[in-house]
């Protein structure tokens, strides 16, 4: 089997990247928004764990910081989760587009 | 406690410095929590006890008491100190009176050190030689009496709605706020004496001219009370100018702001700047003493302050705010050349004459007294800047007990007299008032330069140095012609105040039905009296050189002074017969009447006008600088004013009018205004809309990155 090389993984960080962003720009649904959040870090991840495999002097940082955005990822899901809970409780919905009443 | 004191004695000083600002803080505490408090004194609670405990609506007069007893232990541990100095300096060595007697400490640090150039650090810190111990302790003795005086003085304060004749307003009594100011200028004062550099004097100078602003303005509701303190503020401004210019100077060129480091630097090498820089930083440095120390031209503040009660002129004109120009002056010595000590001759020379011509004149009690303040720091500005700086400096603290004693005095009599202050509505109050009248009569004596008083071995030293400098130099004969003339006058117009208030009968009913003190008042009057008497004793008494107090400040003067001056004894004589020819007159015209005063004033003419006017200063500085500056603020005001009523005050509001400031303004805002209403609809709240920006801003970045770096 031959050396893939880093390209291609960039290549598909920066695809997941673009969906992500996608999904964030048009989904009304909070929790799809939620969704494409967890894609754009996957990518940065995708992007740490190839540059830890291909790039000397990067090898334990990416690691570390591929770990970190892994903690990042849970903590932000499990707060995000608890406000569109929240949001939902008063407003028996989950449209992002209906949370406008702090619109000044 | 008591060990870590004696371990390092200066540290007394530090304390008693201490005290004052503690008793002040005290003060302001309570005050502010009676205020808090006040809204919730219906309800049953803290607030209600804190409020009541602090004496409710009526001031308490404990908090006065607890400032005097403070004020009082502060002079304590200074006469404490003083003679535990005295000790030391006679049996221990310069390093370790250096050790045991002063203390410095960094206190700030001023711009970045590297090799060339270490950080200069801004330092506070305390040194006490001959000079500041007993200027701690006259300071710290004299104001504990003027609290004492004070407690009976302000005693119609401690009403819990006072009514105030001048002004015809009723307002809540300002016991305690009146003890609070007291504090703290006495803490500025002490704080001056002890401290070891300029910068830490600049300091305390501008707390002792704030607290000078309070105390005078202390009756603010009186429209003359508001606009005495604000010239006394301003007119210090003016000085206070010129010493930030020799501040500055000084760090530029010395480095330092310590006055031993300038003091050995100057006699090592010399000054370290052009000749020229020097004398302006010397006059700069004197300009600010000129200001607190009411020379001419800046003198012109000091009798206006008679506006604030009594006590306080005791104190601004005895221990402090004046008595720190010369202080200041006596030193800064060594930072002085001949050009600019010839300047600060001059100018106590023509100061003296001119409040000495001016006191002959006054009416009212105050005003004599404070023109012969003004007249006697001339002469103390003269002994400086002909060289003895010994002279100057004993008859600062000479003159500060008699004139503490005749400013008491003068209030013991307005009290007395139920707030008259006229000489001409007195007279006969001897009988009425003995023990005020027989004080005052010691004062008068003292001030008058009488042999065996305290303020004739001053003068005397001040008029043989004059003498001795105008023999040497004969183009600067004025120099001793003028103040001797001048010691005459003094001996004039004071025994003609005496006179007037308390020989011959009453002239009005106020002076009938005057009544004595209480002893809180006369108590102090007779310790200044005792004091003014005998503080400038020596042994031979007869011989003015051999004044006790004089060998200790010659002790701490600085070593460029010797040989700056050779003094002439004659002068004493002459003076003794000025003075007695003085006396003699005011004997003639106010004593016997064998001279009517009115013939004299109609032989006197206009001169009689031009000094009762005190030489028009007021009005030529009204017509200097006071009117183009109102003009000014008023031509100012007209730029800015819209010149429309309120009903259309919205529409003037959104002229955009570039020719004045208010149209300047007014575009300015009109124009955020729009900015800001066309970047909300920015603010979608849509999420997809910001995300959309992000992208977009980020692919542009972008683009902007690689066409720099592909073109680059």
């Amino acid at each position: 089997m031959t050396e893939l090389g880093l390209t291609p993984y960039l290549a598909l960080g920066a695809f997941l990247f673009a969906c992500g962003l996608l999904c964030i720009a048009t989904k009304r649904n909070a929790v799809g928004i939620l969704m494409g959040v967890e894609l754009v870090l996957n990518a940065a991840n995708v992007n740490f764990v190839a540059c830890a495999r291909y790039v000397p002097n990067f090898q334990l940082e990416g690691q570390v910081f591929a770990l970190l955005v892994i903690v990042l990822a849970a903590g932000e899901a499990a707060v995000a989760l608890a406000i569109i809970l929240n949001f939902y409780n008063n407003h028996a919905t989950v449209d992002v587009d209906k949370a406008d009443e702090l619109k000044g | 406690m008591v060990s870590w004191l004696l371990a390092n004695p200066g540290r007394l000083y530090v304390v008693a410095t201490l005290l004052p600002l503690a008793a002040a803080g005290l003060l302001l505490v309570g005050g502010c929590l009676r205020n808090l408090c006040r809204p919730y004194r219906e309800d049953n609670g803290l607030a209600r006890s804190v409020f009541f405990f602090l004496g409710g609506n009526r001031p308490l007069r404990a908090g006065a008491y607890f400032a005097t007893g403070v004020m009082a232990l502060s002079a304590v541990l200074g006469i404490y100190g003083l003679v535990k100095f005295l000790n030391d300096a006679d049996s221990r060595s310069p390093i370790e009176l250096e050790q045991r007697w002063a203390a410095r400490t960094t206190w700030a640090r001023v711009g970045i050190s590297d090799a060339e150039r270490p950080a200069v650090t801004l330092e506070v810190g305390y040194r006490v030689d001959h000079l500041t111990a007993l200027m701690f302790a006259m300071v710290a003795f004299v104001s504990t009496w003027i609290f004492v005086f004070s407690l009976g003085y302000m005693a119609d304060e401690t009403e819990e709605r006072h009514e105030d004749h001048e002004a015809h307003v009723t307002r809540p009594g300002r016991y305690g706020r009146f003890f609070l100011f007291l504090s703290l200028f006495c803490f500025s004062m002490l704080n001056l004496v002890i401290a070891d550099n300029l910068f830490q004097v600049f300091i305390s100078w501008e707390l002792v001219g704030v607290c000078s602003f309070f105390l005078i303005g202390f009756y603010h509701e009186r429209r003359s009370a508001a606009l005495a303190a604000n010239k006394a503020f301003i007119v210090n401004r003016v000085g206070d100018a010129g010493f930030l210019i020799g501040l500055a100077l000084v760090w530029t060129y010395f480095g330092t702001f310590n006055f031993e480091e300038i003091r050995s630097a100057l006699a090592t090498s010399g000054p370290p700047m052009s000749h020229g820089l020097f004398v302006v930083a010397g006059i700069g440095i004197f300009l600010g003493c000129v200001g607190k120390s009411a020379q001419f031209p800046l003198h012109t503040w000091l009798p206006d302050a008679m506006e604030g009660p009594t006590p306080v002129s005791a104190l601004i004109h005895a221990a402090t705010m004046v008595a720190a120009g010369v202080y200041l002056v006596g030193r800064a010595f060594p930072m002085f050349s001949p050009e600019v000590r010839l300047v600060i001759a001059y100018t106590g020379t023509f100061t003296l004459f001119l409040a000495a011509t001016i006191a002959l004149v006054q009416t009212d009690i105050k005003r004599v007294l404070a023109y012969s303040t003004v007249s006697q720091l001339g002469f103390m500005m003269l002994a400086l800047g002909v060289g003895g700086w010994v002279a100057g400096l004993l008859h600062l603290l000479t003159h500060a007990f008699f004139k503490a004693l005749l400013f008491l005095g003068s209030g013991s009599v307005i009290l007395g007299c139920h707030h008259e202050q006229d000489l001409m509505k007195m007279g006969g109050l001897r009988r009425r008032m003995p023990v005020t009248a027989l004080t005052m009569l010691v004062g008068v004596l003292a001030i008058a330069g009488t042999p065996f008083f305290s303020g004739w071995y001053s003068k005397d030293l001040i008029l043989s140095n004059a003498m001795g400098f105008g023999l040497a130099h004969p183009e600067h004969i004025l120099l001793f012609v003028l103040p001797l003339v001048t010691a005459g006058m003094t001996a004039f117009y004071m025994f003609r105040l005496w006179f007037l208030a308390f020989a011959g009968a009453a002239r009005a009913d106020a002076a009938w039905h005057a009544h004595e003190s209480p002893w809180v008042m006369t108590l102090p009057l007779v310790v200044l009296a005792i004091l003014s008497v005998c503080v400038g004793w020596g042994w031979p008494p007869w011989e003015p050189d051999a004044s006790y107090l004089g060998r200790l400040l010659e002790r701490a003067q600085p070593g460029m002074v010797h040989g700056l001056v050779q003094p002439a004894h004659a002068a004493g004589w002459l003076a003794l017969v000025a003075a007695a020819a003085g006396v003699g007159l005011a004997v003639l015209m106010y004593g016997t009447r064998q001279i009517d005063p009115a013939v004299v004033r109609a032989k006197a003419g206009a001169l009689y006008g031009f000094l009762r006017e005190k030489w028009y200063f007021d009005e030529l500085y009204d017509a200097l600088f006071v009117r183009p500056v109102v003009a000014l603020a008023y031509a100012t005001a007209r730029f800015d004013k819209r010149a429309v009523p309120v009903e259309q005050a919205d529409a003037a509001d959104r002229t955009v009018n570039v020719s004045s400031l208010d149209g300047v303004l007014n575009a300015l805002g009109l124009g955020t205004l729009s900015v800001g209403r066309s970047l909300r609809a920015a603010q979608s709240g849509f999420i997809r809309g910001y995300v959309t920006v992000l992208l977009l801003a980020a692919v542009a970045l972008v683009g902007v990155l690689v066409v720099v770096y592909a073109g680059g």
